[in-house]
This record gives C-alpha cells, sequence and structure tokens, in this order.
C-alpha cells in the first residue's frame, strides 16, 4: 500500500482523481480503494464531472462506499469522468481528463475512465465504477484490466448521482480476476433505500464453470482488424479451456443503440432538471431574478456541452407528439433485446463479443467525432446495459502499439457467479500486461 | 432539427442557447433523429415495462426519522435563518 505516499505525483501524470485523500499512511486498514465521482462519499467532494456540482461535499457516504470502507476499505480517491456519465472517453468533463496508462495520448474510454486508470496504474487497487450504457466495461477493455457491471439491482444505488434509474449500475474494477468475486460480494444485498436492490436472490459463488458461449453474428461487425484478430485468437484460447463457441442470430441488437439513446437521455433530462443553483453545488446566481431566469442562467453556464446536448434530445423524444415514436417504441426494443437475451442464455452460458470495435483512441481523434460517431461506439456495450445482465470485460490481447483490447461476457440476471469464474480461469490462460507506470 | 424546435425545446428545459450552441445543436441532433429512424423498422412488442428486472414495492412504517444532521447539510447551503435561499417566484 505504499503508492499512498505517491498518489499526488501518479496523479499529476495520469490524471485519474478528481479528489483524493491527504492521508499517506494506510493506517488500519485491509485494502485501498477508489470511487467513481458520482458515488457521494463522506466529507469529501463529489462533483460527477459537472460544473454545477463543484464544491459539493456530501454529508453521506453512498451505500457502495459505505459498506466497502465497513469491511476495511480506505477510500483514496474519487475518479475522474464524463459529466454525469455521458461519455465514451471520459473526455466529457469539466475537470481533468484521465490519460490511458498505455499511452497518455489516449483516452482511457468512459465514462469510468480515472476508475480503470486508477486500477490499471495502483498496484493491488480496486476500484468502483458505475456502468448506465457500458461505463465499466469499455473503460476496462481500454485499460487493460477486469470489470464487472453487475446485475441491475444488484448493488444499491443509494447515494449514486443518477443518470438514467432503469439502467444504472454500480460495479468493480480492478488488474485482478479474483477482485471482482470479492468485491461485489462486499457490496452486493438488499437496502431498503433502494427499492430496486430488495428483489434480488442471493449472490452464489458456487463456482461454476462456463461450458458454452454464444457469439451474436451483430456483434462480430464493424471491428478494427486488431481487435478482430485478438477476437478469434481468444475463442481459440476458449476453446481449448473446453467451451464451445456458437454463432447466433441476435435480431434485436442492431435497434439497441437508438432506443438506448432514448431511453437514457430521456430519464437524465428529468434527472438533470433538479440542478438549478440552489441547495448544493454553484449557489452563485443572482437571486433577484425570476425563478425562470435564475434556474436557466446557472444551467447555462454550468451544464458542459454534452450534457446540454442530451438533455435537450431527452426533452425533445418525451414531449407531446413525438413520445409514442421515441420513447414508448425505445421500450419495446428494450423488451426485445431482454428476451433475446433470454432465449439465447436457456442454451448457452454468456453471450460473448468484443467490449469495444477499436483500442483506445487518441484525443485528436476523439475531438474529430460527432456526436452520433460517439453514441454508436457504444453498439456492443448498449445490449446488456438495455437488459439489466450482468456483463464482465476481460483483457484478451493487444493491437500493434501495445494498446489493451477486451472482450465482453453477458450473463443470465443474477448468475454473476459463472462470470467470475470464467475471469478466474481466463487469468491463468492470459499473458495479462502491466503499463509501465511513471510518477 | 429546425432551429425553432430546438429553442423550444431549450427553453422547455430551462437552458439558454447562444447563436452558435442553437446552429449546432441543430445540426446534431438532425443527424441524431435521423439515425434514431431505425427505430421504426424494429418490430413492435406487446408487453415492455421500465425496469429490466421485476421490482416489487417495499414500504416502511410512515414515521418521520432524520438520518442526515440536518445543521451539516446546511452547511454548504445558501440560508438565511437557517431556511435555504431561493430566487422570486413572480
Amino acid at each position: 500500500m505504499s503508492y499512498l505516499q505517491r498518489l499526488k505525483d501518479i496523479n499529476a501524470k495520469y490524471g485519474m482523481f478528481h479528489a483524493m485523500t491527504d492521508e499517506t499512511d494506510a493506517g488500519e486498514s485491509r485494502f485501498l480503494f477508489s470511487a467513481k465521482d458520482n458515488l457521494t462519499s463522506l466529507d469529501m467532494e463529489t462533483c460527477a464531472g459537472s460544473r454545477i456540482l463543484q464544491g459539493y461535499v456530501p454529508a453521506f457516504d453512498a451505500a457502495a462506499i459505505e459498506r466497502m470502507k465497513a469491511a476495511g476499505g480506505m477510500l483514496v480517491g474519487k475518479t475522474n469522468m464524463d459529466e454525469f456519465g455521458f461519455g465514451t472517453f471520459s473526455a466529457n468533463s469539466a475537470y481533468e481528463i484521465p490519460r490511458n496508462p498505455f499511452d497518455r495520448e489516449r483516452s482511457c474510454g468512459g465514462s469510468s475512465g480515472g476508475s480503470a486508470c486508477a486500477a490499471a496504474v495502483l498496484e493491488g487497487h480496486v476500484s468502483l465504477g458505475v456502468s448506465t450504457g457500458g461505463s465499466i466495461c469499455c473503460p476496462a477493455s481500454f485499460c487493460g484490466v477486469y470489470g464487472i457491471a453487475p446485475t441491475y439491482g444488484r448493488v444499491s444505488r443509494y447515494g449514486l448521482i443518477d443518470y438514467g434509474n432503469s439502467l444504472d449500475k454500480i460495479g468493480v474494477l480492478s488488474a485482478k480476476a479474483s477482485d471482482l468475486r470479492k468485491y461485489i460480494t462486499i457490496m452486493a444485498g438488499r437496502d431498503e433505500r433502494d427499492p430496486t436492490s430488495c428483489v434480488q436472490p442471493e449472490l452464489k459463488s458456487e463456482r461454476r464453470r462456463m461450458k458454452s458461449v454464444a457469439v451474436p453474428k451483430d456483434g462480430i461487425q464493424g471491428l478494427s482488424g486488431d481487435v478482430e484478430a485478438a477476437f478469434n485468437d481468444s475463442i481459440e484460447t476458449l476453446r481449448s479451456m473446453g467451451i464451445d463457441v456458437e454463432e447466433v442470430d441476435m435480431p434485436s441488437f442492431r435497434y439497441a443503440i437508438p432506443a438506448y439513446y432514448v431511453i437514457a437521455t430521456s430519464e437524465a433530462s428529468t434527472n438533470l432538471a433538479r440542478y438549478v443553483g440552489m441547495r448544493y453545488g454553484v449557489q452563485e446566481g443572482d437571486l433577484s431574478l425570476k425563478f425562470d431566469d435564475y434556474f436557466s442562467s446557472i444551467r447555462s453556464a454550468s451544464f458542459g456541452d454534452e450534457a446540454k446536448r442530451r438533455i435537450l434530445l431527452g426533452t425533445f423524444t418525451r414531449m407531446v407528439g413525438y413520445r409514442d415514436r421515441y420513447y414508448a417504441k425505445a421500450r419495446q426494443v428494450r423488451q426485445l433485446v431482454i428476451d433475446d437475451y433470454k432465449r439465447i442464455l436457456q442454451d448457452h452460458d454468456a453471450v460473448l463479443t468484443p467490449t469495444m470495435p477499436y483500442v483506445a483512441p487518441r484525443f485528436d481523434e476523439i475531438e474529430r467525432m460527432s456526436a452520433l460517431d460517439s453514441y454508436k461506439t457504444d453498439y456492443l456495450t448498449v445490449p446488456p446495459n438495455l437488459a439489466g445482465n450482468p456483463h464482465l470485460s476481460v483483457p484478451c490481447g493487444y493491437d500493434g502499439n501495445g494498446m489493451p483490447i477486451g472482450m465482453q461476457f453477458v450473463g443470465a440476471h443474477w448468475d454473476e457467479d459463472v462470470l467470475f469464474t470464467m475471469a478466474e480461469e481466463w487469468e491463468k490462460a492470459f499473458d495479462m500486461r502491466r503499463p509501465e507506470v511513471e510518477a | 432539427m429546425d432551429r425553432e424546435t430546438v429553442e423550444r425545446v431549450a427553453r422547455t428545459a430551462h437552458i439558454r442557447l447562444t447563436e452558435e450552441e442553437l446552429e449546432r445543436y441543430s445540426g446534431d441532433l438532425g443527424d441524431i433523429l435521423g439515425y434514431f429512424e431505425l427505430l421504426d423498422e424494429a418490430p413492435n412488442c406487446d408487453s415492455y415495462g421500465i425496469d429490466p428486472i421485476g421490482v416489487a414495492d417495499v414500504t416502511r412504517d410512515d414515521e418521520p426519522r432524520m438520518t442526515i444532521d440536518a445543521d451539516r447539510l446546511l452547511r454548504d447551503m445558501n440560508t438565511y435563518e437557517r431556511y435555504v435561499r431561493g430566487p422570486r417566484l413572480s
């Protein structure tokens, strides 16, 4: 746990933390962890990447952080992220943009980019991430670490700054596969403060081995050459481990992106209505203004570009005259995706695709992307998030520049056990590289 | 999306846009909604809900309780004599 003394120097190189501890001694702590900055943390500033929350120091810990602390963990930092989770590269932020541990000119992925960076750079570290449309698996893939978003409702979201309530899930990122089981087990369980956590069955730890995976044909389209090659090699490794691999049809796959962006932005636009320059965060407006003008002035000055875009989109798709075409249809597509996973997972233990279609892009490449280009990048991680299925990314290769590539296993609702076991088995078969840490 | 619609949506969402933003979001949202037309091709589905898993009602006794100290909450708020300050209503 010696990195505590070097934490500020390491952060100066990689920019993974928005806020961090001043402690240099772990004391009696059993482990060190960090958490995405959209999880409230007692007496440690929490901004969720947004200027509108600048200065917000919560009076309570999120349930996930509370449970990690109760298990002997010490919270060392809050990790940088896209504003409210709105992004794929952690570049949509009012604060620092985390830099990829394998090449600092490239993105860590998003929106839990700072968490993936911390997991990759800090020895023996575990970081909490949050996934709405792929925000754990994407950065895990780009930074070459393991990451899991458990079943929707597995971990209490009390204290989570919501993006999309029907989609948000709290999970874990780590360079060590066995950490996923260990820390999800600590955080899982019912919590009356989040009713969606109260229907969950017990989290099993039977170490059930995966016997067969299904690869949707649409999930292997549009890949870069390096990702395709690494994925094909990984399939051969899985077969050598005794796992059957079969290509399947998943007709709903191609509709998942528009359905997700309609639902997620609809929910986001209502969630963000609470940020009006009162009670917390930025409160520096002119109170002599009428409330409409006051709220608009604070929101216009304090929300970032992507937050405004998603608020506009989500407000529009819920408006009278458009609601049936967009919001109601998106909910139907969501059900089709859920049904497709249920059908396929009757005969297989997991659905497998690469995690991302390409390796971490450079920041200059990201600047040239349109908003729509960026949204489309999520086509592999969005389907399991829409369906609420647990999904886990493992590192599975490296491109010619040494950038990590990941693949994603999607399990049935509440069946995290088979995913954990797969990651633990995979860790023995795969030659994982750690970045050379500069500080 | 035309500029008038963008302006109307922004007003609803309490966001003021500059001329440059109006122009840019008009183009971006037009592209995004064009892509969303893919939804028109998707089959219909009779059953659908809000949450991806079944969610049960969780209730507790309707008794007041305070788990966070009110003074601690007020510490970071803009207040006047322990009242949260806000803008004019009219």
